[in-house]
């Protein structure tokens, strides 16, 4: 019973049915959550518009530019390159949301960990995600690919791990200021487990935070796995896949436009959704509003 | 200030020797036999196997290995190659310049245009303007950087033939295309890095104050805003060597130019592990040190850390 009447959860009712609302009204979010939904359903949804097979070739129909019958054209081997791109779709939102997936699940914990303990272990784990964070970027993918070998899992993977400094770093840094709150010394008083501290009364008041960087690092994440796959290192072929695709367009590029624009297109517009919501659910959580507010900066509305 | 110093480099030495046991241990991570790995399938004889055993020292302990390796790095020898025998370190510095080159301009061109585009974006603030150069950096976050290289290829290339699409040179217009698509995204951050500084900046005392003394418009900005917007500007930039690092990767395959991110994959594909570890190390390396300069450097630039 105690744990109704801790500020955590007094504070996370309304103030989060308050951000909520505000994202929904958010302009630039409702226009990312419709453009992500209409993706979602346009791959998942693929039998519905297409009747054909993603991998079905057919070398007389090769190259042949956008008409009704390949209202995207078809590639270099007479694969009907608009059902590709909508099977295509359903992987580069995978690899995405399983890559941050991994990485938010092992950070989280590594974070929540390391913070709420401190000691040895927190100067290891910090030590640890400064050595990962030393390898730019995509690098590091690179490095775990080169260890387990190009592939779709071991893609996901490299994107999770290249993601668990982030997420670290940001869980701790929150647990580092809860830990000395008085609801949590209250709750620890009461004979409250370490465990359930830490999942009952601080991960709760980290999520705000967290939030931000999971749907932006969800944006991240597909443009990783894209860039993966465009190299050759993730999906193989025939997998459709719109990085893949793009590499296969690539040998065709004076030719056949088509075989590059739409699924770069589709990467496009599905890491602008994520990353339009996720500046509505970060201008929210910093209780800020995103429409310019002019008497905010009196000297520079001239 | 002393103590921050000898804190910050005793840090980076600690990543350091860590970033080296993880390259290191790039060999021993390999599922199965790395041997196997790297001969794949073909047919091949116990004395061949025991021989790329030895040369790449796979027969002592592990410590033993380590410490070997980090010897022989530490004085510039990264090993050999297992498929063109020719020594890493040598086959890096090739590499380096064109990568060098490549990073250079896009960090130039992505400080020009975002630069100029986040400050008349802070200047017309909450104007169509704004909003535009808003969207625009939105946009550029979310494009893959190889598509908006074949975007730029379509047009600058194919339709227009102005620059070439596959580029090896130094060039202006070899660099051109590569260093746009490595820059553009960067751009876009710098704009709104640039914007929200300056917006901060020109809501100070000090901007109030110089625009009551009377000082024209033009001086208040370039002189009083603008400098002082740049500071987190400038320790960003640092930062930024890791995206333009990973990003050569992509762009230099893209363009087959030649560079040490190209080396990186065609020696994933290649088993080369000896390349792949030494591509990861210096790389890693690199951007260690240029972290822990930033670092250094924006202690000496902020009198209020210097201070303590």
């Amino acid at each position: 019973m105690i744990s109704e009447l801790s500020p955590a959860l007094i504070q996370s009712n309304s103030p989060g049915i308050r951000v909520l609302k505000q994202i929904l009204r958010n302009r630039s979010a409702q226009m990312g959550g419709i453009l992500l939904l209409i993706l979602i359903f346009f791959s998942y949804a693929a039998p519905l518009f297409t009747d054909k097979d993603p991998n079905k070739t057919e070398p007389s129909l090769a190259l042949k530019p956008p008409s009704l019958e390949f209202p995207m054209g078809t590639d270099g081997i007479g694969r009907d390159n608009f059902t590709r791109f909508l099977y295509g779709g359903r992987l580069s939102l995978r690899v995405g949301l399983i890559g941050i997936t991994i990485g938010a699940l092992i950070g989280i914990t590594l974070g929540l960990i390391s913070g709420y303990f401190g000691g040895w272990l927190d100067s290891f784990v910090s030590w640890f995600t400064d050595v990962l964070m030393a390898f730019p970027d995509i690098l590091l993918a690179l490095a775990i690919i080169a260890i387990l070998g190009p592939g779709i899992t071991n893609a996901m993977l490299a994107i999770g791990i290249a993601f668990v400094p982030s997420f670290m770093r940001l869980t701790r840094s929150s647990v580092l200021s809860l830990r000395e709150m008085t609801y949590i010394e209250a709750a620890r008083s009461l004979g409250s487990s370490d465990a359930r501290i830490l999942i009952r009364h601080i991960l709760p008041n980290s999520i705000r935070t967290l939030l931000v960087l999971i749907t932006l690092g969800i944006g991240s994440s597909i443009l990783a796995g894209a860039a993966l796959n465009f190299l050759g290192l993730g999906a193989q072929p025939p997998t459709p896949e719109w990085g893949a695709m793009l590499n296969a367009g690539m040998k065709f590029v004076r030719q056949a436009w088509w075989l590059t624009v739409f699924p770069g297109a589709g990467i496009f517009l599905a890491v602008l959704s994520i990353n339009l919501i996720g500046d509505a659910i970060s201008d929210a959580v910093a209780g800020t509003s995103i429409t310019p507010d002019k008497k905010q900066h009196p000297f520079t509305a001239q | 200030m002393v103590n921050y110093l000898v804190r910050r480099i005793f840090t980076s030495i600690l990543v350091l020797f860590g970033v080296s046991v993880l390259v290191f241990s790039v060999i021993h991570l390999v599922p199965g036999d790395v041997t196997m790995a790297i001969l794949g399938r073909q047919k091949v004889s116990p004395e061949k196997v025991a021989e790329l055993r030895a040369q790449l020292g796979l027969n002592d302990p592990l410590y033993v290995q380590y410490g070997r390796y980090l010897n022989k790095a530490l004085h510039g020898d990264l090993g050999v190659s297992i498929r063109n025998y020719l020594p890493v370190s040598k086959s890096i510095a090739e590499q380096m310049p064109s990568t060098f080159a490549l990073a250079m301009s896009a960090l130039a061109l992505a400080l020009s245009i975002g630069g100029i585009l986040g400050l008349l974006a802070a200047l017309r603030h909450g104007t169509w303007f704004d909003t535009l150069v808003m969207g625009l950096s939105v946009s550029g976050l979310s494009i893959p950087t190889f598509w908006m290289g074949l975007l730029l290829i379509l047009l600058f290339s194919v339709k227009l033939g102005l620059f070439p699409s596959i580029s090896n040179g130094s060039s202006p217009a070899e660099l051109f295309l590569p260093a746009l698509t490595l820059g553009l995204p960067e751009a876009a951050v710098v704009a709104r890095m640039v914007r929200a500084s300056m917006l901060d900046v020109l809501s100070k005392e000090y901007i109030i104050t110089a625009r009551a003394k009377g000082l024209p418009e033009r001086l208040v900005i370039l002189k009083h805003a603008l400098r002082n917007a740049l500071i987190p500007v400038v320790t960003f930039v640092g930062l930024q060597m890791a995206y333009l690092l990973g990003g050569a990767t992509i762009v230099e395959t893209m363009f087959a130019r030649q560079g040490i991110g190209r080396l990186a994959v065609q020696s994933i594909f290649n088993r080369d592990y000896p390349m792949v570890q030494g591509v990861v190390l210096v790389t890693a390396t690199i951007y260690v040190l240029i972290n822990t300069l930033t670092d250094i450097t924006y202690v000496f630039l902020n009198p209020k850390i210097r201070l303590k």
